[in-house]
Order: C-alpha cells, then structure tokens, then sequence
C-alpha cells in the first residue's frame, strides 16, 4: 500500500482548487489580516502526513487557531475531502488516542496516569483518499462537461426564425408549427419555412454584432477549455498513476485506534533485531506518526523516508527501484540511487531547503522498554561518535600540511572502520546519509525546526510540476 | 419524475348522486374529473391512490349542487429540466422527431441529434448513422434528456437531447 501517489494527488488538488479559497466566519470583516488564502493548502498538506490526528493537536502543530482550522476542515469535509469524527471523551479516552499515536511512532506505551472523569469533545479528521480520487475526477468531468457542452450548444433551446416576416420561434412551440403536408415547421402568422436560426448563422458569416459576441464567446469558451487541459493536466497525470493503485485505508477512528494500539502491543514484544523496527525508534527528528497497515507484512519500507520529514508512517515511503533497508547490508556497493535517491533529493532541497521539518512536537516519548533504552543508547553513541570523527577528522585536515601522518592515520583509520558500520545503520534508519550530518536525530534531540514558508513551498510545487517526475519528493511543512 | 401526494378539491355533486352511495359517487366523480388532467404546477395525475377525507358537504343556493372538499393521494408526472426519460418516437421529420414519455410529449430538434446521424426521408423518415447500425423511426424507443420543459396552466411540453453520453436508442422495434 504506497500513499506517496495519493499524497501528489491531494497536493496538486489543493493547489489547482483550493489555492484561493478563504474560509472565515461571516461576520468578519474583510480586512488583509483576516485574510487566509493559502491555510486551505497547508492543512491538506499537513494532513498527507498524518493519518487520523486530533484537530487541537493539528491546530498546535499548525499553530492556527482551532476556530479557524476547524472552520477550513468543515470546508474540506463538505467538499468531501476529509472525513471527521466527533466523540465525547474523557481524558482518559483522549489518552488512548495519544497512546496510539506513540506507539506507531516508537512502538512504546504511554503511562496512563492520572484520569480525569471529565467529559470533552474532541474532534478528528483524516484524509478520505478513496472519496478524494473520485471527488476530484469528478470535478474534473463537470468542468470539461460544462466548457464542452456550452461549447457545442448542446443544452440550448433551438430557435427557428421565419425568412418572411422575421417572427423568432423556439422549439418550445414545435408542436405548434408542425404541418402535416411536410416536415417542415412553418410560421403561424404567415406560414412561412421556418429556418433554425443556427443553420442562418452559419450562412451568413460576418453578420450583425449579435453574432460577433457569439464568436467572441465561443472563442472565449475554447480558449478556456484549452486552458484547462494545460493547467490541469499534471492533476489530470496524477489521477492516471493512482487510478490502479489500492487506495490507502485507514478505516474509522475506532477501527484505526484499535489497529494501532495491537501494532504497539506486538512490536514490544518481538523488537528484535528486524532494523525496519529499530528505525521506527530513530525517528526523533520528525513527525511521529501513527501507524498504517500492518507492520509484520510491510516490507517495502526504504530510504526515502530520509527526505526532509523523516518519518511519516514508515509504508509511505515505499519507492519502486529503492533497495529496502533491510536488504543493505553492510559493505554492500550501492549507488545513491539505490540507497534512496539521495541525488534527485539534494535537486529538489535546493528549493525546499527549509524542509527540515518537524511540525509534532511529539518526540519526546519516554520509554520503560528496556530494548529501546539501549538501543538510543547505541544511537547516541554512534552519532556522538561520528561527531567526534568529523571534528578529528576536519582537525587532520587542517594539520595534514603540518603533518602528523602516524596520528591521523591512526585516527582515520580507527573510526573509519567504526563509519562503515555507522554509516549502514544510518541507511536503515534514514537513507539520508549525504544530507545533514549534522542532524543526525539522535535520540532525545528533539529538531524543533518548524518552518513554513509559503513561498518556497509554491516554487518547490512548480518546480515539481515542470519536473512532472514522479520520484521527486517535493514535500515540506 | 413521479411524486405521491395529496392534494385538495372542490366535488360539485349533482344532488341525485346523494344516497347511501354517496361517498363512492365522490369518489368516482373525482377519478373520472382528475385522472390524466395535468397541472402545471404538480404535472400529470397519473393516478388516485387514496382518499384521505371528505369534508362537509356544503348546499349552493338555487342549485341544489353540493359542494365537497376532498383530499386525496395521487401519484403525478412532472418532467424537469435535466431528467432522462425513457420515450417512444412518434413521429420524425427534417427539424427532429417528437417522443412520447407517458403524457409528455418531447420535441427532439435535430441540432441535438448526434452529428453521425442523418435524416432520411422516405415512408418512414429516419435519423440512421453512416454504418446504419443505430436508426431513429417512429415506435422506435428512445433515452433522452429533457433540456427544457414550457409548463403552462394545463400542458406541459419539453424539449429533449440524445446528444449526450447513454443516450439515444435503447430498442429498435424494426429488429426486434
Ligand atoms: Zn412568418
């Protein structure tokens, strides 16, 4: 089940519909603060990349008022992009949610700790992907339907005009004009042939200004038409790439809570050594993100995931000719490419540079499983480590001319041997290893860079839409 | 399209129809006077389903005729604007051809006609395509969409495409 499609399905719809659309209350005045064209974009991007999430939360992580982001899902909901749920919980039961969203990213249990017996509202939402493809051929359908049909006049009342004495009928009257000695209508006032007026157009080009405002407006109707097949087409592309694709499922919250708290359940018991799962845990420098699908038979999980918001759900980041992680093993000769396209990634950063994103601020989970203790353990080793031999290493260079060739020899030598294995482990867990070092998500460095910029979003999109390459990931707070 | 409702009436009743049959005389009286009438308001009554009560009846002065409020359930026509209907062709000439749906007749103009369909006239005029394999004659049955209905007091009249995706000849009675 790869959601990357659907994702550039609903991010190219939401900037071909819904790019101008204000969503505020009515008794706003309409001034240049109030006005928000462009949120409409944002909370359906931030929405590909998340399953069910709590609209508060969405709102913190948005930093939008919840007034206004739920006002902008109510929109989205009728125009039956995004499902909602409402329910009455206690604090309790909005645990639960939070647990299961922990557990998808880490595969730990929250403490349920205190519990208040106070009743709330919470509100939901979630990408409807199935309703979305259809939502948007549909869409597609009506506006080429209507162009054409105006067009080709097609729901037009014929009218008839009579050569003799000029009277106009339509074809509302025809059951009055008919004669019965031939198949023609004919006038009533003079039983003139009445000739359908189009037929008249056609043989008198040029004509009266009437007809010039026909032409221009069917020039105008064409043009348009024209228009919307160029502007449209990279949606129109997208709807093609999906149309076989599984439509990714995350069923109603009740279904998608229970899946994910027995996910978490099963992936403390058997964490193991599969590195898929050791990786879940790596995420700490993004979005946690709760659980899809069903982890044991997910195996086309790969590099991509390193490309700037580290962690969706891990079966987002499936890319056709990417090796899977868990087959890169250590020493293993592999091109970027296969390791997980670092190249045409580092293209698209150029434009996306503030991508480095992390808009939940959920990384700090605490864990009392003991595995994934050492296992941080071991990360934050190897990253301290790997920051040491680059300040060593850099420090070598500077002394090379000065020379101390047994020194950094040795040194390099050493922790090179130590990068080998580093180095594979990182491709495990992020497939990302040319692109910020620095960054490495160590365990507890909650990057808490959050940037939104619009602008560089738009000419990440243009330039994903004049690319019209499909692996390219384009995407970003 | 078909509605169920119920609708109210005035029964003039000529005072020998009184009698202990009195409520069958309405009732007969009122499916005789409304059945097949069309309205423009609520289209065709195709049908009385039921009576829901008959008010007190009330005497004209110097007639002798009483006056009862009735109201009934029928079921109705009424045509509209963006509907496909199913019809038979009664009758086709070089404007287009005219189609029965019941009580509504449809004027097919032959600019709403499919392009690959030429007129042919003949003893029995016909739209047919180049190939000849779909033919439009009288009695033939069509699939049309009303594009325009004139609702006058007491007739409704519409107009109908075929040019349009599903549409056209749904059975040929010539090769059934
Ligand atoms: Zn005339």
């Amino acid at each position: 089940m790869s959601i990357e499609p659907f994702n550039r399905l609903v991010k190219l719809t939401a900037r071909a519909f819904y790019d101008d659309i204000t969503t505020k209350g009515d008794n706003q005045p309409k001034t240049s603060r109030s006005d928000n064209r462009g949120i409409a974009v944002v909370v359906l991007d931030a929405l590909t990349r998340r399953q069910w999430v709590r609209e508060e939360d969405l709102a913190k992580d948005l930093k939008l008022h919840s007034k206004q982001l739920r006002r902008t899902l109510r929109f989205f909901e009728e125009e039956k992009l995004v499902t909602r749920d409402h329910r009455r919980e206690t604090a309790k039961g909005a645990k639960i949610f939070s647990a299961a969203v922990a557990a998808t990213a880490d595969g730990h249990h929250t403490k349920e700790g205190e519990e208040k017996i106070k009743l709330h509202t919470h509100s939901y939402c979630c990408l409807d992907y199935a309703q979305i493809y259809d939502v948007v051929r549909y869409r597609l359908h009506r506006m080429k339907k209507k162009l054409k049909d105006e067009l080709e006049d097609k729901n037009t009342v014929q009218e008839y005009i009579c050569p003799n004495c000029g009277k106009r009928y339509t074809a509302l009257d025809a059951l009055r004009l008919i004669s019965m000695e031939d198949e023609y209508f004919h006038c009533e006032s003079c039983n003139g042939e009445l000739v359908a007026e189009s037929d008249k157009l056609a043989a008198q080009e040029g004509g009266d200004g009437d007809d010039n405002a026909r032409r221009r407006r069917r020039e105008k109707l064409k043009d348009m038409l024209q228009k919307m097949e160029v502007q449209l087409k990279p949606l129109m592309d997208q709807l093609n790439r999906v149309k076989d694709l599984p439509v990714p499922e995350f069923g109603s919250l009740q279904a998608w809570e229970a899946r994910a708290s027995a996910a978490a359940r099963s992936n403390g018991d058997s964490n193991g050594n599969d590195p898929s799962k050791s990786s879940q845990g790596l995420g700490y420098g993004g979005t946690p993100m709760p659980f899809l699908g069903d982890t044991k038979v997910e195996v086309a999980f790969s590099g991509a995931e390193g490309n700037g918001e580290n962690i969706k759900s891990e079966t987002e980041n499936t890319s056709l000719k990417v090796l899977p992680p868990w087959m890169i093993k250590q020493g293993m000769n592999l091109t970027q490419e296969q390791r997980g396209e670092v190249k045409q990634e580092a293209k698209m950063d150029g434009s996306s540079a503030a991508v480095e994103f992390s808009d939940d601020k959920k990384s700090t989970i605490e864990s009392d499983d003991q595995k994934n203790i050492q296992d941080e353990y071991v990360k934050a080793y190897y990253a301290a480590l790997l920051k040491k031999q680059q300040e060593l290493e850099e420090a070598a260079k500077k002394q090379e001319e000065l020379s101390n060739p047994n020194i950094s020899n040795g040194l390099s030598g050493m922790s090179s041997g130590r990068q080998v294995g580093m180095k594979s482990k990182r491709d495990e867990d992020e497939g990302d290893d040319d692109v910020d070092w620095e960054e490495a998500p160590v365990a507890g460095n909650s990057n808490e860079h959050y940037k939104v910029d619009l602008n560089v979003e738009a000419d990440a999109e243009a330039d994903a839409v004049a690319e019209d390459d499909d692996d390219v990931d384009w995407e970003e707070g | 399209m078909f509605f169920h409702i119920v609708m109210e009436r005035n029964m003039q009743l000529h005072p020998r129809h009184f009698g202990r049959n009195l409520r069958e005389n309405i009732v007969s009286k009122l499916m005789k006077d409304v059945e097949g009438t069309c309205s423009g308001r609520h289209g065709f009554v195709v049908a009385i389903t039921g009576i829901e009560n008959i008010g007190k009846g009330l005497i004209r002065d110097g007639t002798g005729f009483v006056t009862f409020p009735v109201k009934y359930q029928c079921v109705v026509f009424r045509p509209f604007k963006g509907e496909i209907l199913e019809a038979v062709v009664t009758m086709v000439n070089k404007m287009g051809f005219f189609a029965e749906a019941g009580p509504v007749q449809i004027f097919v103009s032959n600019h709403l006609i499919p392009d690959d369909m030429e007129f042919q006239s003949g003893d029995m005029p016909n739209y047919t395509t180049s190939d000849g394999s779909v033919k439009i004659q009288k009695d033939s049955e069509v699939r049309l969409k009303i594009i325009g209905t004139r609702v006058d007091a007491t007739e409704i009249f519409c107009i109908g495409t075929i040019k349009d995706d599903f549409l056209g000849v749904i059975n040929d009675p010539a090769t059934a």
